[in-house]
């Protein structure tokens, strides 16, 4: 198990160490001169090279990045160039909305897809099988963002039940920010539950195909029986990597939800940012959150490990 | 969403590309809806390519808002006048160059890394194989954005951020793929008859795999343009005077609002053209692959 974890936690650093130069080259080198640019284009060469020099935007590239890391791994993520705002306070505000959209959008996701998964390989070859394949089969095509302009189209306009869009921050009124969630999360949860299913559907059609259902079978549990006793904890294996997988997928319909519902959340702070060339906000923002989706696989990989001995004792 | 990629991997075996045995007698339904679904979108870019019913960019607004099944403008006019058939028949158009363009690339880049990691040794594959591992756990959407604010939007910027999405996915399937043809025993006589790496990958391993390519090509041309309109509704893909569907959705929502039937075409575009495509994908894979076991719907 030792040497599993060390692989898995080699992999994780250097997952981190290779996004963080990509990271960090794609914002430097094609941004142009950040300092022209927040100073408008009046500006004089002398002004821009002092101000360049003020931010240490003046020095050799690898300098800057290797301050850049040394500051990270200590937690001082930097700050705005014009507010003077700490990066770590900007992300903590936002991730008030951020957080409990994805986690809840997942959780959604989640729990409705285990039962309808597992419901539809259990009826695989009958009506209602096909049906919720189908439908899986069209939730898949339809965009997360139409998804969004649906919902709040018959919830929001059409019946006045919820919000179309905007927040209320948890500390004016808790029940007017779950208000303002439901119909995010909702979209955000529908469209990942049919991207699951059809793993869930698939992971429970291998199982219930193995030797050990059969043998379950045989000294007389009933097909549920064999299926919540044997099967189910099987199949969760790769269903557990699939929703490690499907992390990142969250984040990218996390950032698109926002947009739609006109959210306060993490991805409208980076796109305000980026407009404003406030790279070192961007910069570390995008770094904290791939952090976060390659610190969630590594702790599926460990969990995988854990549950599974075939794959921990691997070589 | 990125598509199913674990199945495609057991496709491998070299006798799969024979033509389909009739071995099973029902009609394969995903195969037929796919083709005709996928068909007609193909069609439908060609027409735009010849004819519209009006150019999508001028315009109009003697005709602003014209409702939906009037004579002149079937599904009507947006809040400038411009004619929304004409709008959809172009951003098919635009669909196919970005969906189509960013799977090309990452099949050509995903058949050199997966190649190189099936046939070049342990340190060659465990190399490209993390490596594609590292890319697959970087969430794209966000880089997309930044790319895309970096260096400018527009169509060449997307297809180069679906490229790079997408190439990770097409290296780990193309790997797998090529490794159990490599096991053949007519992988052995070529190479005891004196063949060349190169040579027994173009000549041999690569026909074997035209399925699998095939398949995983048609899966990530649908993943592209759900990803092309995802980024485009956000402003940081495709801009006019090219039209996508994403990009109409996100006019809808700032000028008209959502209740409008403005926001319902575009998407619905999006949903048959996705829905046909991961069909057909589907489909082939049953077709090229008879001895797999029936999974997809």
């Amino acid at each position: 198990m030792a040497i599993y974890v060390l692989r898995k936690l080699a992999f994780f650093l250097g997952a981190v160490f290779v996004a963080s130069v990509a990271i960090f080259l794609l914002i430097r080198a094609a941004g142009g001169n950040v300092a022209a640019i927040l100073l408008g284009k009046d500006a004089t060469a002398e002004a821009i090279n002092a101000l360049s020099h003020t931010y240490g935007l003046d020095r050799p590239l690898p300098v800057q990045y290797y301050d850049w890391l040394v500051k990270m791994a200590q937690g001082d993520l930097g700050q705005s160039f014009r507010t003077k705002e700490m990066v770590s306070e900007l992300v903590t505000e936002r991730l008030g909305v951020s957080i409990p959209l994805a986690l809840s959008g997942l959780l959604l996701g989640i729990l409705i897809a285990i039962p309808v998964g597992t419901y539809a390989a259990r009826n695989v070859g009958k009506l209602s099988g096909a049906v919720l394949a189908l439908i899986s089969q069209i939730g898949i095509a339809v965009p997360v963002f139409w998804a969004g302009i649906l919902l709040s189209v018959l919830f929001g306009v059409r019946l006045g039940w919820l919000p179309t869009g905007g927040w209320t921050d948890w500390s004016q009124s808790w029940v007017g920010a779950i208000r303002s969630l439901v119909l995010p999360v909702l979209s955000l949860g529908l469209i990942m539950a049919a991207v699951l299913i059809r793993y869930v559907r698939s992971a429970v059609l291998d199982v219930m195909n193995q030797d050990y259902v059969r043998t379950a079978r045989a000294v007389g549990m009933t097909r549920t029986q064999a299926l919540l006793n044997v099967g189910l904890r099987n199949a969760s294996l790769p269903i557990v990597t699939i929703i490690g997988l499907q992390v990142a997928e969250l984040i990218g319909g996390t950032v698109i939800i926002e947009m739609v519902f006109s959210l306060p959340g993490l991805s409208r702070m980076i796109l305000a940012n980026v407009a404003a060339r406030e790279v070192i906000v961007v910069q570390s923002t995008v770094m904290l959150i791939i952090v976060f989706v390659i610190a969630v696989n590594f702790l599926v990989d460990l969990l995988y490990g854990i549950l599974d001995p075939r794959i921990r004792n691997a070589t | 969403m990125l598509p199913e990629e674990a199945a495609l991997t057991d496709i491998a075996s070299p006798l799969h590309l024979t033509p389909a045995l009739p071995r099973r007698s029902s009609l394969n339904v995903s195969l037929v809806v796919g083709i005709l679904l996928t068909s007609g979108f193909l069609v439908i870019a060609l027409v735009s390519l010849f004819w519209l019913p009006s150019n999508p960019n001028i315009p109009n607004i003697k005709a602003r808002m014209t409702p939906p099944f009037s004579p002149a403008h079937w599904l009507g006019t947006d809040g400038l006048g411009r004619d929304i058939i004409a709008q959809l028949m172009v951003g098919a158009r635009t669909s196919i160059l970005v969906g189509a363009g960013g799977a090309s690339i990452a099949l050509f880049f995903g058949l050199i890394t997966g190649l190189a990691a099936a046939a070049y040794g342990k340190v060659a594959d465990e190399l490209i194989s993390r490596g594609a591992d590292i890319m697959l756990s970087i969430p794209g959407m966000v880089t997309a954005l930044v790319l895309a604010a970096t260096l400018g939007s527009g169509s060449f910027t997307t297809i180069l951020a679906l490229s790079a999405f997408f190439t990770p996915s097409f290296t780990r399937v193309i790997r797998s793929a090529a490794m159990s043809v490599l096991q053949e025993d007519f992988i052995t006589s070529a190479r005891l008859y004196g063949r060349g790496k190169l040579f027994i990958l173009a000549r041999h391993v690569i026909p074997n795999i035209a399925g699998v390519m095939i398949v995983q090509f048609t899966l990530y041309f649908a993943a592209g343009i759900l990803t092309e309109a995802g980024l485009s509704y956000l402003g940081v893909g495709v801009t006019r005077p090219s039209i996508s569907w994403g990009m109409m959705l996100n006019e809808a929502q700032q000028t008209v609002g959502i209740s409008s039937p403005l926001a319902i075409w575009p998407g619905l575009a999006i949903v048959i053209v996705v829905l046909g495509l991961n069909l057909l994908g589907d489909g082939l894979r049953d077709v090229l692959d008879p001895k797999l076991k029936r999974r997809g719907a």
